[in-house]
């Protein structure tokens, strides 16, 4: 009874009911391209001695990868062993001729020849050595073919070597026909031609075992790092369609289907074609093992948790989580870990969408450690630095733990994470207001070899990190002043992921907030306003605080102020510290420029308060700086230039141009302020030291081309000159005040009253 | 009658049968002088039915050009070639014959001998991924010679098929389809451009933009389109009008017809019918595997066998009869050797659908559930409309214990057959086991509204309002799952009614609706295993009926007894339509 339903078990290889050689486990077959190798062995033992010991070390390196590659043209073969040894490649090249140009008898006798090199006392060729067995699966698969196997591998060896000749001489031969064919039917061959010759361009017809399995991977890894270089999603599923219909066996394509569907947001066919890889892979999988269970149970598994990726990925939560529940009830049931590691760390994700889960997290990372997954557990820590940088957490322990990843990558030689890890600390110094270190740590990742490219020779530098650090480049250029640097980046940006490609999102958003940014200082706030449409799309959060920017410079106070009333219940309820305090600050500045600084000064405090408490340094100090001013308003203006010395120094070292030039031009307002109760001496000192950090403070607004605070900073100057008795000076600054209040509309707050 | 010269045509009125039959029997005659058996074949067969016509009426044979005589030599030199299945031969003697005839059988020979090559050719390929490679390298050359003569309009109606025929095996499906239909209406009677038609055309809009001639095959094609698209009402209108018409004794009608009611699963009707056709044309295979998937739904085991053993004695290397013999050892629970068959017939004919699906249930019988997906996973490949093997694949996903994994695959059965109730069953289990209560009960009341076939959705349903305390409409489940049941006529034994009544019993009782109570109750002490329940039942109802005798007076006559059936004053409900796609891929 078992031997019966051992027979019947069902056979892979038997497709439309009819069952292939494949059966017995040949993996190769002799092509035109293998038979051109085996000349080429036989040519390289019958040469011998006389090939010099340099030329037989280059062909001995040769060798390998033409033995392990997919099959090339004879030309680019030729091409190959010319490069190590003409001689041979000519001699090749001829003996390929006459077998091709001669009978079946030939190519008969090659065969029966080749078997020599094992015999003799002393064999040219060892058995079990790398060529020994190549030429012996060789053999074996010439001997095992039919009659009419036999002829037709003869006539496509005919045809490997024609089509070479053919494209050597394709110039002449082709006027010829063209001029012979009469012009209907020219017509009509090349309407036939069309479809065949798009084919040949992408891979020549039908690939090979080997060659359907090295496009496939080298898809999939563009896709991966660089998916410029990958072929558009069309190009690529005609591919794949190709691919299916010569070999539907072939599941691989189907995930890359898969992948390419992802691409393109494209729900129904991506579910499609993962289920499609899934059904086929449970039987390849029942195969490997011989036990079948195993392997046949373990993809059944991994189809449940990625149809739950692709349900996260799309954005359905709910499915991703059933879909989810199932993975993780089958892989308790086989007592899989490791698979339920993946389960945790996509749980985690789900559970994103809804609460705090650094418990879970917190989980997977000790558990992925215990079973040895170094990737799943970095990743686990690289998601709990960024969930515990959010929350606050003390700066030194994330950088310690990202450390303590970043040691696990380049121990497992996980140049991705490694990757990863850099972009992260550079968003994380970013958050934290250190510009220098961001600055720093985004130049480490892009001047960095990558380790992927010295493995494999695919730059991997179109990875979603490098969108990360590029933009955050840009925005660092731009906030101090190198516009045309920023748009330089942005320029490349566009080249590298343009605009439908995976990341291109990161840049489009980054883009208009520095545009927005120019406008804003400029006071074209028109142009700022068609801006926050766009950003808006890409970030809703983002573009309702700079809708409600706009709303404030344009002096519509109410309306700014509900905005930004909405916006900060619903920061505070989702948790996005850093918005909240930018709208605290924008509330604030709502209140001052209204008069009302005693009504500002709690909601500068509680700012204040929270970017301390979340180690926001940045943030921190512009609160500082709003701070003073609202005390300098009040009247104590040397309470005021006290807690600015605590911000000038941070302010000044990583803050932005425009910052800088705020607090210069603060810091001079308190002191003109305090400096009424002086003496007259040194009332004039503290003028004078006054008008050298106005100074200051006008090198930074022309930077950024600020030409509404320039001409504040000129009228105070020019005041202080007038006191002074500098006429000269005073004049020159009252000019050059006049010039830009032409050119300026008027400003709807008092000059005094104004600190931003 | 006179005036119906020769020529096809002639509107699709029914009224003159003699000259159908006339046009039948000529068309028959240029079919075999071209080779073209099937369409010869069918339209013998349709003829047959026909009363025989006396001598004189006989159409006379096709008369004979200056070219056909110049080529009768080679013709008929090469048709016999062409019999004995040399085509090459008959090829090379046809070349350069110009009359139409002789040009089409040099054609068809090529492109025949171009099918042989290929399917001799898969066997014995070069390596696993030349198989599908293989092609038909003869298609390229036939289409430019064909298209030519197509342009210049030098096709007659079998030439027009053949290069449609050449169009379809390059997948240029659109030109195929307009190319069949010009060759429609060049030449009405020839069955085979029909037929290739009805391959194409995949659904009914597309039926619609065609503009086809008008005589009296267009019936025939429609008829047979109807079946195909699974519009089995239009379809068995159009068959009953053209037996009306006079073509009763048409086997091919009546198989047609018995196929159509196996499509809608009126089993019995599909049963007497091919008993019919049997006891008429005792030697006929094609359609048998229909008749023998009825008789295993039914589990007829001796007629299978006596079916099953009289092909086998006819013909034992066709398609159908190893489905019959597989569906035969499936009966008998020999999953092993069904397989076998099943594996048999694919091998006789790769492109024989029906057998993969088939394989896939035994494979699934054999709880080789690796080797079932396959199965499945090749019928959709051959037919991505199969829905069965949609719904096998389904299945095997939920006994490997993957509910939300096979929502995917019973939807796809599902969007196929939107009216059958067993997917929306399957649906609503999954559903269930998900916890997805909401969109469970909405396919149970689905399956129940489009005619619930094996009538469990009800209880489903009933047991799910259960669960969510909503005992009103537990109850008015449970009570058109009584009415259903009692109307249907035939006493079935169903596990279920006890439960119904057992509910229901509890139901008034709580309602403190006395009467109904314990008719309900009585009903209960019918079957075994609630029996003791409803004895307690009533002796509670009686102790609590002398206590409130005088209370309850007032019983509102809105509820009915179960048992007092024939009345239909069950709330019903509209069918919602069914929403289920929120992430439908």
């Amino acid at each position: 009874m078992a031997s019966v339903h051992e027979s019947l078990y069902f056979n892979p290889m038997m497709t439309n009911g009819v069952v292939h050689a494949n059966v017995f486990g040949i993996k190769d077959w002799v092509t035109p391209y293998k038979m051109a190798l085996l000349v080429l062995l036989s040519e390289l033992g019958r040469a011998g001695a006389q090939l010099g010991l340099l030329e037989r070390r280059r062909l001995n390196r040769l060798l390998l990868p033409l033995l392990q590659g997919p099959d090339m043209s004879l030309s680019r073969l030729r091409k190959a062993i010319e490069e190590s040894c003409p001689n041979l490649a000519s001699s090749v090249h001829i003996r390929i001729k006459l077998m091709a140009e001669g009978e079946l008898k030939d190519m008969e006798q090659f065969f029966d020849d080749l078997s020599d090199s094992f015999t003799g006392t002393e064999p040219e060729v060892h058995k079990t050595s790398v060529v020994g067995l190549f030429l012996r699966h060789m053999i074996l698969a010439y001997n095992k073919l039919s009659f009419s196997q036999v002829y037709k591998l003869y006539t496509a060896l005919q045809q490997y070597f024609q089509n070479d000749e053919k494209k050597n001489g394709i110039d002449e031969t082709d006027m010829e026909l063209t001029n012979t064919d009469e012009l209907e039917g020219k017509m009509e061959k090349e309407e036939l031609d069309i479809p065949l010759r798009e084919e040949e361009i992408s891979c020549g017809g039908p690939l090979s075992q080997k060659q359907a399995e090295y496009f496939l991977s080298q898809q999939a890894s563009l896709l991966k790092n660089d998916e410029t270089k990958a072929l558009t999603p069309a190009a690529l599923q005609k591919e794949l369609n190709n691919l299916l219909k010569f070999n539907p066996d072939f599941a691989e394509a189907h995930y890359l289907s898969y992948l390419n569907s992802l691409r393109v947001q494209d729900v129904f066919s991506s579910t499609h074609s993962l289920l499609h890889y899934f059904d086929r892979l449970i039987l390849t999988g029942a195969e490997s093992k011989s036990n079948g269970d195993e392997g046949y149970g373990r993809s059944l598994r991994y189809a449940a948790l990625n149809l739950a990726a692709l349900h996260c990925r799309f954005g359905h939560y709910q499915q991703a989580e059933l879909a989810l529940q199932e993975a993780i009830r089958i892989a308790q049931e086989s007592n899989d870990h490791v698979c339920l590691q993946h389960c945790l760390s996509w749980l985690y994700i789900l559970e994103q969408q809804s609460s705090d889960s650094c418990v879970l997290l917190e989980h997977s990372v000790k558990k992925a450690v215990h079973f040895g997954l170094p990737y799943l557990a970095s990743l686990g820590i690289q998601s709990l630095v960024q969930q515990r940088a959010f929350a606050g957490k003390t700066a030194n322990k994330l950088m310690d733990a990202l450390k303590d990843s970043d040691l696990l990558h380049w121990k497992h030689s996980l140049s991705e994470l490694i990757d990863i890890s850099i972009a992260q600390k550079t968003a994380i110094w970013r958050l934290y207001g250190r510009s220098t270190m961001a600055l720093q740590q985004a130049q480490t990742l892009l001047s960095m070899n990558s380790l992927e490219s010295v493995n494999v020779g695919v730059q991997q530098n179109n990875t979603e990190s490098f969108a990360v650090v590029l933009c955050h480049l840009a925005e660092l250029h731009a906030e101090q002043g190198y516009f045309a640097a920023a748009s330089e980046i942005l320029k490349h940006l566009k080249e590298r992921f343009p605009p439908n490609s995976q990341h291109s999102q990161l840049w489009m958003l980054f883009d208009q907030k520095i545009q927005f940014d120019r406008a804003m200082n400029d006071g074209r706030y028109h142009i700022a306003d068609s801006l926050v449409a766009g950003i808006t799309a890409l970030n809703s959060i983002e573009g309702v605080y700079r809708k409600a920017i706009v709303l404030k410079a344009q002096n519509q106070m109410s309306e700014a102020h509900k905005l930004l009333q909405k916006l900060l219940t619903h920061c505070q309820k989702i948790k996005n510290t850093e918005m909240v305090i930018s709208v605290l600050l924008s509330t604030a500045e709502l209140y001052w420029r209204s008069s009302c600084h005693t009504i500002a000064l709690p909601v500068l405090l509680q700012a204040l308060a929270l970017s301390r408490e979340y180690s926001l340094q940045y943030l921190a100090s512009e609160t500082v700086l709003n701070l003073a001013f609202s005390q300098l308003i009040l009247g104590i203006p040397e309470q005021a230039l006290n807690i600015l010395h605590m911000a000038i120094e941070p302010i000044l070292a990583h803050g932005a141009v425009l910052d800088k030039g705020c607090a210069m031009f603060l810091v001079a307002k308190c002191q003109v302020a305090s400096a009424t109760s002086y003496t007259p001496q040194k009332k004039a000192e503290a003028l004078e030291s006054a008008i050298l950090n106005l100074n200051e403070a006008k090198v930074y607004f022309v930077k950024v081309d600020c030409r509404e605070q320039l001409r504040d900073v000129l009228y105070f100057q020019a005041r202080l000159f007038h006191t002074l008795g500098r006429m000269q000076e005073r004049n020159k600054c009252a000019m050059l005040f006049r010039q830009l209040h032409q050119e300026l509309p008027a400003h709807g707050v008092p000059l005094i009253n104004a600190f931003k | 009658m006179a005036a119906a010269a020769a020529g096809p045509g002639g509107g699709s009125d029914f009224s003159d049968l003699r000259e159908i039959k006339k046009q039948l029997l000529s068309v028959a005659e240029r079919s075999r002088e071209r080779g073209l058996q099937h369409s010869g074949k069918w339209a013998s067969e349709l003829a047959f039915a026909l009363e025989p016509l006396p001598l004189g009426d006989l159409p006379p044979p096709p008369p004979l050009t200056e070219e056909d005589a110049r080529d009768l030599d080679a013709y008929t030199l090469a048709k016999s070639y062409f019999d004995l299945k040399e085509y090459d031969r008959a090829a090379y003697f046809l070349r350069g014959c110009k009359s139409q005839k002789a040009y089409f059988l040099y054609m068809y020979s090529r492109y025949l001998s171009g099918e042989k090559k290929k399917d001799d050719e898969t066997v014995d390929s070069l390596g696993p991924l030349e198989k599908g490679q293989v092609k038909n390298e003869a298609l390229r050359e036939l289409r430019v010679e064909l298209s030519k003569k197509h342009k210049a309009r030098e096709l007659d109606g079998f030439g027009l098929y053949l290069y449609g025929v050449v169009l379809r095996k390059l997948d240029l499906v659109k030109e195929a389809i307009d190319v069949f239909v010009e060759a429609a209406h060049v030449l009405p009677l020839h069955w085979g451009a029909w037929l290739e038609l009805c391959n194409l055309i995949t659904d009914k809009e597309m039926l619609k933009f065609l503009s086809l001639p008008d005589t009296w095959m267009k019936e025939f094609f429609l008829a047979h389109i109807y079946t195909e698209l699974q519009l089995i009402e239009e379809a068995l209108q159009k068959y009953q009008s053209l037996i009306d018409a006079g073509f009763s004794k048409s086997t091919y009608i009546i198989s047609q017809i018995a196929v159509a009611y196996h499509n809608i699963r009126d089993i019995d009707k599909a049963l007497s019918i091919f008993n019919e056709l049997r006891k008429q044309d005792p030697y006929r295979i094609e359609n048998m595997d229909t008749f023998s998937n009825l008789l295993y739904v039914r589990s007829m085991k001796p007629e299978l066998s006596y079916l099953a053993h009289n092909l086998c004695e006819i013909d034992k290397y066709r398609v159908e009869t190893c489905c019959v013999i597989g569906n035969y050892y499936s009966l008998r629970s020999q999953h092993e050797k069904a397989a076998l068959y099943f594996q048999r017939a694919l091998k006789l004919n790769p492109r024989y659908l029906g057998a993969w699906t088939l394989m896939g249930h035994e494979y699934m019988e054999m709880k080789n559930t690796s080797a079932a997906i396959q199965a499945y996973r090749h019928a959709i490949e051959v037919n991505k409309r199969d829905y069965r093997a949609w719904y096998g694949l389904g299945q095997t996903y939920e006994i490997l214990k993957m509910p939300f994994y096979c929502l995917y695959y019973y939807r796809r059965a599902h969007q196929l057959r939107p009216n059958d109730s067993r997917m929306l069953v399957a649906l609503g289990e999954c559903y269930e086991k998900l916890n997805q209560l909401v969109e469970a009960k909405k396919c149970y009341w689905r399956a129940y509204a489009v005619g619930d076939v094996e009538k469990m959705a009800l209880v489903k349903l009933a047991k799910l309002h259960e669960q969510l305390n909503e005992s009103e409409q537990a109850a008015q489940c449970y009570i058109k799952y009584i009415q259903d049941i009692y109307s249907c006529g035939e006493i079935v034994e169903h596990l279920e009614v006890s439960t119904a009544f057992r509910y229901l019993a509890q139901y008034y009782f709580k309602c403190k609706l006395w009467d109904e109570a314990s008719a309900c109750a009585q009903k209960c002490c019918a079957f075994n295993d609630t029996r003791e329940e409803g004895k307690a039942l009533l002796r509670q109802i009686l102790q609590l009926r002398n206590q409130g005798e005088n209370s309850s007076t007032e019983i509102s006559a809105s509820f009915f007894l179960p048992a007092s059936l024939s009345a239909n004053n069950t709330p019903t409900r509209r069918v919602s339509p069914l929403n289920l796609s929120s992430v439908t891929p």
